[in-house]
């Protein structure tokens, strides 16, 4: 599937549930992760629920890789930057005029655990989530189908622009665009690409706009939909059950907080 | 207000939306590829905020950065401030900053006054002085002033040239794109702070480790990083914008 | 039994001082197949639009007059109620796809589910309307993975799948090439043949001469001539105003002057070209 995404498909179980079910349990983890008291909440979540999962999604080894990949940036920028500027506190090591403070490289711990829940939690559920059968989804809980149109077009045409902007690119240098050499001359290269980047598909719209509203778009007519999407009893059970443990999460964290 | 909400979307604007989506994400590829040491990011978001309102430009910046963090979750925390920006690019719209040319002197203006704020800014962190007890004291403007003279000058007149080349005409749509510059900077902060320990895993960590190093604190250093960077970058975005919207002929502007 | 009548019909667009359309009267019968042909800037397309509703609810503008299909009056109903009076299909087939869906099928179901048809009978319209277009061998693909006739086929189905009264096709050919233009006609033809009420705009003038029942020549927003394709095809009043006459028009016009050509009507396709030539 040529779309801007992460889904990977597979036959299995975590695919299977409905994407309202996959949804709810990503933000549940996201809320518990985040104001669950507590600071090593991230770690334990990954570690027990989300890897887990990842295994029954059968997408375990792209799926570390790519955490890996994605979140190695922040984890190496933060314990650098936290441990070594951390200001007052108790070094480690000192070597020359590097002091890694105890106190940075806890707090960059603390930190690097929170950074891999965000990204685990949202990366499983990108690469096992068809994000049009998410839009349909969320279209039967009440969100306009204007929303669901808007995601999942710009999926589909994402590619096309990216390829858009390496034409223009090399069209304009083999017009003589210099893009190569100091800040100076780079920066004149940006305004050639962009302008006839954006002029050029603002002039689709307005076809583009009639086209929908040819196949009846802005009808009033209650919508129907040709794709069904498998649900249970039990997860719509266990729906609510996420939503409910998200509220007692905030509010065990408020009462946490009050009581500090 | 429900009704102007809602007219804000009408059916071009929908079809607009992912085009401008698809641009952000084009045009913020092209510049890693150019190496510039900018995002230049939300200009599709902007160009909604202008063409189409306050209330789809916000969608549009909201939508852009969940549909990005599909690949990179880092992004989409922090789609309240693509939904500012763009909810700030409409008001400017409204006004007309994406019309209308400014006298030069304009452009000059706004240019050398960021400059100097910019200096202003980084000279009193670098020159802070923490004691025993953990409480940074930062100079006085005066000291500074006599300290960095000459500075202060140079930076003075950087900006007039860069008010005066870069902004050109379109001085007034730099200032509003300045405005949500800063904006962003301080309500960004809090996430990066929080919820990523301080770090965006880029190379403006290294500004963080430097106002960090100054004795600033997590926040402060993270909102510092983004005042240095994101007024800048939100200022050449509204540019762009303003160049493109000009350059469109008239029908098109008629929406 | 006329099913589009056009009464008096003057259209400016917003912003602009020329109009776009002057004091048309047309009227199209149930099962006609009739062509519009015309210079640029004629008001081929604002014709096209005016017919399926877009004017003036889409591009608002000064419209006056009325416009009818099947005794509903356009500016009186609403578009989203219109477009499954007429359906509109135009040049560009990448610009027809909605964009909203990942296989063809979907694609052409896109249009029933936005106006509420039940899945069963969702699934009949879109296969009647694949093999009807010929597509049905597509209906897996991704609609950005194929060629221009392929894509424009779709966009045809999408429309047929609507079941409108009255198909308006602006220049469905135009950017395909020979190959994708011929599929395109074919697919018009059969519609045609089924009796559905189809108005073209075209360039290609040979076809619509051999499929049209009638062809309308549209000159600055006023039709200038419209009857029978041979009539209106070699006529004078067409000559030297951009219409793009048939070159076997044009060729048999000059032996004519030469005393050459000996019958009476000039001819508008090869094969009567050839005939007259024998």
């Amino acid at each position: 599937m040529n779309t801007f995404s992460m889904y990977v498909a597979r036959e299995s179980g975590l695919h299977k549930l409905h994407p309202l079910t996959k949804s709810l349990l990503t933000l549940l983890l996201l809320v518990a992760g985040l104001t669950l008291p507590g600071n090593w909440t991230g770690y334990i979540l990954v570690l027990f629920i989300i890897l887990p999962l990842a295994l029954w999604g059968q997408v375990f080894r792209n799926f570390i890789r790519i955490v890996w990949g994605l979140s190695l940036p922040f984890i190496l920028s933060v314990v650098i930057i936290q441990s070594l500027f951390w200001g007052k506190g108790t070094p480690i090591f000192e070597f020359w005029i590097l002091a890694p403070k105890v106190e940075g490289a806890l707090f960059a711990a603390i930190s690097v655990g929170r950074i891999i829940l965000v990204m685990a939690g949202f990366i499983l559920f990108a690469m096992t989530t068809r994000p049009d059968t998410l839009m349909i989804s969320l279209k039967q809980v009440g969100v306009p189908s204007s929303l669901a149109y808007i995601i999942v077009t710009t999926l589909q045409i994402i590619p096309r622009f990216q390829s858009k902007a390496s034409t223009i690119l090399d069209a304009q240098r083999s017009r003589g665009l210099e893009t190569e050499g100091n800040l100076f001359v780079r920066s004149r290269a940006v305004v050639p690409i962009i302008l006839p980047l954006v002029l050029g598909s603002l002039v689709e719209v307005e076809e583009r706009a009639i086209a929908i509203e040819a196949r009846g778009f802005n009808s009033k007519r209650e919508e129907t939909s040709l794709i069904e999407i498998p649900d249970t009893k039990t997860q719509f059970i266990v729906r609510r059950l996420f939503f409910m443990l998200m509220i007692l999460s905030i509010a065990a964290r408020i009462a946490w907080q009050l009581s500090n | 207000m429900m009704d102007n909400i809602k007219k804000e979307f009408s059916t071009r604007t929908l079809v607009l939306i992912p085009i401008a989506i698809a641009i952000n994400i084009a045009i913020g590829e092209l510049v890693v590829r150019l190496k510039l040491p900018v995002y230049l990011d939300s200009i599709g978001t902007v160009l909604v905020g202008a063409i189409a309102g306050p209330w789809a430009g916000a969608l549009t910046g909201a939508l852009a950065n969940l549909i990005w963090g599909l690949f990179n979750p880092f992004v989409a925390a922090f789609f309240y401030v693509a939904a500012v920006i763009g909810f700030i690019a409409g008001l400017a719209g409204k006004r007309g900053a994406f019309q209308n040319e400014t006298p030069r002197w304009v452009s000059v203006l706004v240019g050398a006054v960021f400059v100097f704020s910019l200096t202003l800014f980084v000279l009193a962190f670098s020159n802070a002085s923490t004691d025993d007890t953990g409480f940074t004291t930062y100079p006085g403007m005066t000291e500074l002033f006599s300290r960095y003279a000459v500075i202060f000058v140079v930076a003075i007149l950087i900006g007039a040239a860069i008010g005066y080349f870069l902004l050109q005409k379109g001085g007034y749509a730099g200032l509003w794109g300045l405005i949500t510059g800063i904006v962003a900077a301080i309500i960004s902060a809090p996430t990066a702070a929080y919820v990523f320990g301080g770090v965006t895993g880029s190379g403006t960590d290294l500004v963080v480790a430097a106002f960090r190093a100054s004795g600033a604190g997590i926040l402060s250093s993270v909102m510092a990083q983004g005042a240095v960077s994101d007024p800048f970058d939100k200022m050449l975005s509204f540019m762009v914008v303003w160049l493109i919207l000009r350059s469109m002929p008239a029908r098109f502007r008629a929406q | 039994m006329a099913i589009v009548e056009l009464k008096d019909v003057t259209y400016k667009y917003p912003l602009t001082e020329s109009l776009a359309l002057q004091n048309i009267h047309l009227k199209v019968d149930q099962g006609e197949f009739v062509a519009v042909i015309g210079p640029n800037g004629a008001g081929k397309s604002t014709l096209c639009y005016t017919i399926a509703g877009f004017v003036p609810h889409f591009f608002k503008g000064e419209l006056t007059g009325t416009v009818e299909v099947a005794g509903n009056e356009s500016s009186k109903s609403s578009l989203h109620e219109w477009v499954l009076n007429v359906g509109l299909a135009f040049q560009n087939p990448f610009n027809q796809i909605s964009g909203a869906k990942y296989t063809v099928f979907e694609e052409i179901a896109f249009g029933l589910e936005n106006i509420g048809v039940p899945r069963e009978e969702m699934i009949q319209r879109v296969e009647e309307a694949m093999q009807l277009t010929g597509i049905s061998d597509l209906a897996d693909r991704s609609p950005y993975s194929l060629s221009g006739g392929q894509q424009q086929r779709v966009a045809l189905a999408s429309i047929l799948v609507m079941q409108p009264k009255v198909l308006v096709l602006d220049e469905p050919t135009s950017q395909m090439d020979p190959i994708g233009a011929r599929e395109v006609f074919g697919v018009i033809r059969t519609m045609a043949e089924k009796g559905m009420t189809v108005l073209l705009v075209e360039h290609k003038v040979e076809w619509i001469a051999n499929f049209a029942d009638r062809i309308i020549a549209l000159h600055n927003g006023k039709i200038l001539l419209e009857g029978k394709p041979q009539e209106v095809l070699t006529s004078d009043l067409l000559a030297n105003k951009g219409f793009g006459i048939s070159r076997y028009t044009s060729v048999a016009r000059r032996a004519k002057d030469l005393g050459l050509w000996k019958k009476d009507s000039l001819p508008v396709t090869l094969e009567e070209a050839v005939e007259g030539f024998a």
